[in-house]
């Protein structure tokens, strides 16, 4: 617990580094007890006796030592380990930013061209391609050109199955572009129907 | 007690500025190269910082080494100085750092250095005697005080710091160092003239 006279003797030998409520308390406490301004003029004497205790020992040559200090410590102005290194590392850490973009704007990958597929349940996680026949787009030659075909489209059903061999492992429905040898079995219905089919997807 | 217990380097910040420190403006020139601020530093505060020295090592000759250690550590620290605290009260720091490291290596040659001193003193004048028990009763009463106490009514009236500075060097908060400083000057009175009061 606190005494109230605490801040006496700091209030004799350094009023002005009080505060002013600490000011004030202790001259309210002074004000209405004698006995507390006896210890105020006690502790006056003995921190005037205080200082003016000569200094222990003899004072060295002060020139000497002087000299000593800066003969120890050289002519060279230490530097702290980190000051050389900040002061080139604000254009190092920018010039390598400014490579490290450029470098990815020149090898950016293109947009993919097979698509991948997602479920749901796999939100979040990374898009695994699907399977080969699992593919929901593929391209065919067609009409001298390649076209993209959705897998999915009834029209595609069109196409007589009977031409394209599906006991030789082709997806049903297909035209395939490596070998087109298919087309020459084409009867004029057939023809008809896949440039109506052609058609309809230029269209 | 903890304030000696840091070396120089690890210094953290301290929790009171000093508004208008004197000798910032050369810690600023020796950190942009300027040597020649240093010795202007040492000038300065030399002989204040040989006395602090003092009162830990008793021989002269060992004090000035000390002090000059003092200052070398300064001089390889002052470039990273952050001005959290005065110069004057870090370079004290290392003062008292650099001295109780000394005691620490040569506690057993300094109480034998005591001991001879003591027996070829020669015998002072009658009126130095007197003058001499009053002054050696009260360093007798100043060494008997508590560490933090005498630490800080030494920093006080011995160096004139502010209580702001003795808080910074005695780690603790301005009002503490006040309070402490109250129960110091109470000891010694209850220790030279046999008052009792003093908790």
């Amino acid at each position: 617990m606190r005494r109230d006279d605490e801040l006496l003797a700091a209030y004799v030998d350094g009023v002005s580094e009080l505060t002013a409520d600490e000011r004030r308390h202790v001259e309210e406490l002074l004000a209405r007890d004698p006995a507390l301004r006896t210890d105020e003029a006690q502790t006056r004497t003995l921190i005037d006796q205080l200082r003016s205790l000569p200094p222990e020992g003899t004072e060295p040559d002060w020139t000497a030592m002087e000299r000593a200090i800066a003969g120890e410590v050289g002519d060279k102005v230490p530097r702290p380990w980190w000051r050389p290194s900040w002061r080139w590392l604000v254009p190092a850490s920018a010039l390598a930013l400014a490579a490290a973009v450029f470098a990815l704007w020149i090898h950016a990958p293109a947009p993919a061209t097979t698509p991948v597929v997602a479920t749901p349940s796999d939100a979040g996680a990374a898009p695994i391609a699907p399977p080969e026949d699992e593919l929901a787009t593929m391209p065919l030659w067609l009409d001298g050109e390649e076209v993209e075909i959705d897998l999915a489209a009834d029209e595609l059903l069109e196409v007589d199955r009977a031409l394209l061999g599906e006991d030789d492992g082709l997806t049903p429905g297909l035209l395939p572009v490596d070998n087109l040898a298919w087309i020459d079995e084409l009867d004029v219905d057939d023809i008809e129907v896949a440039e109506a089919w052609l058609g309809r997807k230029k269209g | 007690m903890d304030v000696f217990a840091a070396s120089p380097s690890i210094l953290e910040p301290l929790a009171h500025v000093t508004a208008a420190d004197p000798d910032l403006e050369l810690a600023e020139r020796f950190r942009e190269g300027d040597r020649a601020a240093f010795d202007q530093l040492v000038r300065r505060h030399q002989k204040p910082l040989w006395r602090l020295v003092r009162r830990y090592v008793k021989r002269d000759a060992d004090a000035a080494d000390v002090t000059q250690q003092a200052f070398v550590r300064a001089f390889k620290a002052l470039a990273t100085f952050r001005g959290a605290a005065s110069v004057r009260s870090w370079l004290y720091r290392i003062a008292i750092n650099c001295a109780l490291s000394w005691l620490r290596d040569h506690r057993r040659e300094e109480a034998s250095e005591i001991a001879d001193d003591a027996l070829t003193a020669t015998n002072p004048a009658p009126a130095q005697l007197i003058a001499g028990e009053d002054t050696a009763a009260l360093r007798a009463a100043i060494a008997q005080l508590p560490p933090k106490q005498k630490l800080v009514l030494e920093l006080r009236v011995f160096d004139d710091l502010s209580f702001k500075e003795v808080a910074e060097l005695a780690e603790c908060t301005e009002n503490t160092a006040k309070v402490n400083f109250h129960y110091a000057v109470k000891k010694l009175r209850e220790l030279l003239v046999g008052d009792h009061d003093a908790p």
